[in-house]
This record gives structure tokens, sequence and C-alpha cells, in this order.
């Protein structure tokens, strides 16, 4: 059922309005917090972190004890491999796009690979 | 003769119902603007999966003698109806529900501050159409263009002030389509060069077990305070638990895919067909198109505004850039937020934290609309 407003005043409207806007959120980010409290299927943060830092001392101490040499391997790849891809995508007709090859790292969350992704298409 | 006098009788009668006869000098107009529309939806790629069909359904709705409405049901007919009745709107919220990650917004809760921030621009444009002559149930429907968020402003003027659903919708969309370009300059006026180069924190990881509560809580939460935008909230969460629960992939597939397609075509043809030359045609529209950008840059400004507060107050954790996100053009203005942080500090990847505010912004911006409907309808 429809009813008059209960104000035409445009400042107080704008008040009640942003005050209420910002109770709900406000509650809606204890409830957030609230779930997460609760969750029953958290993993324990502060504890994991102690328990993995012994095992590291430990590892330390042990290479301390008994150092080896670490085995030689050869980091990235080759100039060589490298020059051979830009060859091939130049011979497919993309000379002139091609202007710097490098290894993109995998790391991180997938919403870092997003962004990356974002920046890529904005560059294009 | 007599065979010349029927050929002529009909040919008459083929003119007299023919758009032709009845064609005005408003109808070639509102064309040409839906040409224009058609231009910046397909040319320009200005949210061309709205604007097209808005474009198109404006060209159609200035061809006089269709009998569109008149009171023979027809297709187009059917589609009005869509809107009228509010159908449309939550069923988009639906499919932007099923495309949502609330994990953001679950990692870091307190970026739902940024999302109430930014509906300041909803409220700065309704007081000043209210300055400017708009009764304040109009003045509400053209404050929510501030929230930027298409069918909720779509919702809202429905409900409020039907007449200027046409003006309301192409100003909504269109400055969706601008964020890019009306965005940053406001950022990089309010922001300084250290505060765009600080490097956020990563997020927690989020469990599965929150990703399936919080839609659940906060259906409940947000129904019961504003009834009014029940079918709104209720949509996008129950979009968004289809996508979170692992054993709906069905449903969430035919929500965030097949659905809003659908639905996104109905929606915009309907908006389109709103746009006839007796009710777009007026010099409301003009001021309209005018308050929309206003409520638009104070609602960037708003978020902008509590980012830097949220800077001060964490010691420098929390960059302001995210703020801007806070408007819900989801994900458009996460992504000016990444865009501009990036340019200041190459590497500094500030998407998945401007996600959570850009989020909040559409729970913000139908928070705003239920209680101005609750205030005024």
């Amino acid at each position: 059922m429809e009813h008059s407003p209960v104000t035409t005043n445009p400042l107080i409207i704008m008040m009640i309005n942003m005050t209420v806007v910002f109770i709900v959120l406000v509650v809606l980010m204890y409830l957030i917090k609230l779930i997460h409290f609760i969750d029953p299927t958290k993993e324990p943060e502060v504890k994991e972190a102690s328990e993995e830092e012994e095992p590291l001392v430990a590892v330390k101490s042990a290479t301390a004890s008994a150092p080896e040499p670490a085995p030689v391997v050869e980091e990235g790849i080759k100039p060589e491999v490298i020059a051979a891809i830009t060859a091939a995508i130049a011979a497919y007709g993309f000379a002139g796009q091609v202007k710097a090859v490098h290894i993109i790292n995998h790391e991180g969350t997938p919403w870092r690979a997003a962004a990356k992704f974002n920046n890529n298409l904005q560059r294009k | 003769m007599e065979a010349l006098n029927a050929f002529s009788v009909s040919l008459q009668a083929v003119w007299n119902d023919s758009g032709f006869s009845a064609f005005t000098v408003g109808n070639g107009i509102m064309i040409v603007v839906g040409l224009v529309l058609l231009y910046m939806a397909f040319v320009k790629e200005f949210e061309p999966l709205l604007l097209g069909p808005i474009a198109f359904g404006c060209i159609l709705a200035n061809f006089p003698n269709t009998g569109f409405f008149g009171e023979e049901m027809n297709v187009m007919k059917a589609i009005n109806y869509g809107i009228t009745y509010e159908i449309f709107p939550p069923l988009i919220f639906l499919g932007i529900g099923a495309m949502t990650d609330f994990s953001p917004l679950l990692a870091r809760p307190s970026t739902l501050l940024l999302g109430a921030a930014a509906q300041i621009g909803v409220f700065v444009a309704l007081g000043g159409a209210m300055l400017v002559g708009f009764n304040v149930h109009e003045a509400a429907a053209i404050g929510i263009i501030g929230g930027a968020d298409g069918p909720t402003s779509i919702y809202l003027s429905t409900k409020l002030a039907p007449h200027l659903l046409g003006a309301i919708a192409v100003a909504a969309y269109s400055y969706m389509s601008l964020v890019p370009m009306i965005q940053p300059p406001i950022m990089k006026l309010m922001t300084t060069q250290a505060e765009r180069e600080i490097v956020m924190k990563d997020l927690r990881k989020v469990t599965k077990f929150e990703l399936i509560v919080f839609p659940i809580v906060a259906t409940i939460f947000i129904s019961l305070l504003l009834p009014p935008i029940a079918a709104l909230l209720g949509c996008l969460m129950l979009g968004n638990l289809f996508r979170e629960s692992g054993v709906t992939d069905r449903l969430s597939d035919t929500a965030q895919n097949a659905l809003i397609n659908i639905v996104t075509i109905f929606l915009g043809t309907g908006t389109g067909m709103t746009m006839n030359a007796e009710s777009f045609l007026r010099a409301d529209t003009l001021l309209i198109i005018g308050l929309g950008l206003v409520a638009f840059m104070g609602g960037t400004a708003g978020g902008l505004i509590f980012g830097k507060i949220m800077c001060r107050l964490t010691g420098g954790a929390i960059n302001p850039l995210i703020g801007s996100a806070g408007v819900s053009a989801v994900p458009m203005a996460a992504r000016v937020s990444q865009l501009v942080g990036m340019k200041s500090k190459p590497g500094n990847y500030l998407l998945m934290h401007a996600m959570g505010p850009n989020v909040a912004g559409v729970i913000g911006t139908a928070v705003a609309a239920g209680t101005m409907l609750a205030m005024l309808k």
C-alpha cells in the first residue's frame, strides 16, 4: 500500500539514508566476522606458523652439521631457445609486434593472474 | 474504372495504416538518438550487451502505428510487462550472483565500508535533483544512477518514477561504460603518489563454509530489514549459492550464461521501448543525464575519501584507490583501480583488493534503493 513520503527535505533524506546504508553494511561486516569466527573448517593460523618454524630450524641445523654441495642446475630457458621461439613468432607475421620475450612468473593467487591478464588486455 | 477506384482506396488505406502517415519530427530525432546509441554500443563498444538492445528498442519505440502498447497482447507488450512488474532486474541479479566471487569481500570485510561510502553520490544527486525541481520520488530514482548499478536503477525508477525510466537507464548504462574515463582523473586528483603506490597485503584464504553461509545469512538479514529489495538481494545471493555450493553446476551455468543473456536482451529492448519521443524529448532528460554524472563522480569521490580515511586508520595498509571501486560497476570499477595502481607502481596488483568494495557497492546500492523505497513508497 502506498503512503505519502515521511519527509521531503533532501538533507534529512540524505542523512537518514546514508546512516541506514552504513548501519546495514557495518552489521553485515560483523556478520562476516562472526561466520569466520564460528567456521568449523578454518585452519588454525597462529599454531601453524609456530609449528612450521620448528622443522625449518631442524633442517637448518642438520645441513649446518653436514654441508653438501648443492647440485648445479641451470635456471631458466636457454637464450638459444628464446631466440628460436621469437624467430618462429616473427615468421608467422608478427615481426612488428614482438618487442620483448620474457618468462611469465606463474606464482601467486588466481586474482593476481587475473590482474596480470587485465593489464595485458589494456595494453592491447 | 472500378478497378482503379479500388486500387486508389487500397493505396489510401495502406498509407493511413503505415507509420509514415503519423511520423513526427520527434520520432525522427529519437530514431537518430537510437542510431547514435547503436554506434556507441557496437562501434565504440560502450556496454554493447545492454546499450545495443536499448538502442534498438528506442528505434522500434518510435515507429507509429505498431500497436506495441495497444489492447492486444504481443511480444513487445510482454517484454514491457517484465519491466513494469519488476521481473527482469532480479533475474539479472541472479546471473550476477552466479558470476560474483565474494571471497575478496569475506577475506577483508572492512571493505564493506567503502561500498557504503561510495553511495554518497546517490544522495548528493538526490539533493541536487530536488533543488532543480524534481519531486522526491523522481529525485530518488535519478540519484540511484550514482550507484552505477543498471538493474537497481531500473528497479527503483520503475517503482518511483516510471516515466523517467528510459532517461535513467540510458544515463546509468552510459556512465557505467564510461567508468574508465570518468574515474581516473578523480582518483589522481584525490590521492597522492605515495598513497597510490601502497602495496596491500595478500588476502587470506576463504573457506567454503564462509562462501556458502554468507549469502544465506545476508539474505535473511537484509530481507527482514528491507523487504522491498528482498527480490533483488535474494536473487543475487541465490545465484551466488548456485556457484559456491559445488553441487549445482548446471544451475550456476544457466544463471550466469543462458538466463542472464536472455534476460539482458529483454531488459535492454524493453528499456529502449520506453524511449518514445513524447517521454524522452524533454529538458528533464538533459538534467537527468547531468545529475547522473554528478552522482557518479560523487560516488567515486566518496569512496576515495573513505579509502583515505581507512588508509590513515590502518597505518597505510589500505591503498585508497580501491575506494573508487565502491561504486558497483562490476568488475569495471575494480579494473580501473587496478590500472591506476599499476600505472603508479608497476607490479602493484590491486584487482583482488578492489573486488571487495566493488561487490560491497552492489549490496550498498541495493540497500540504498531499499531504504528509499521504504521511506518514499
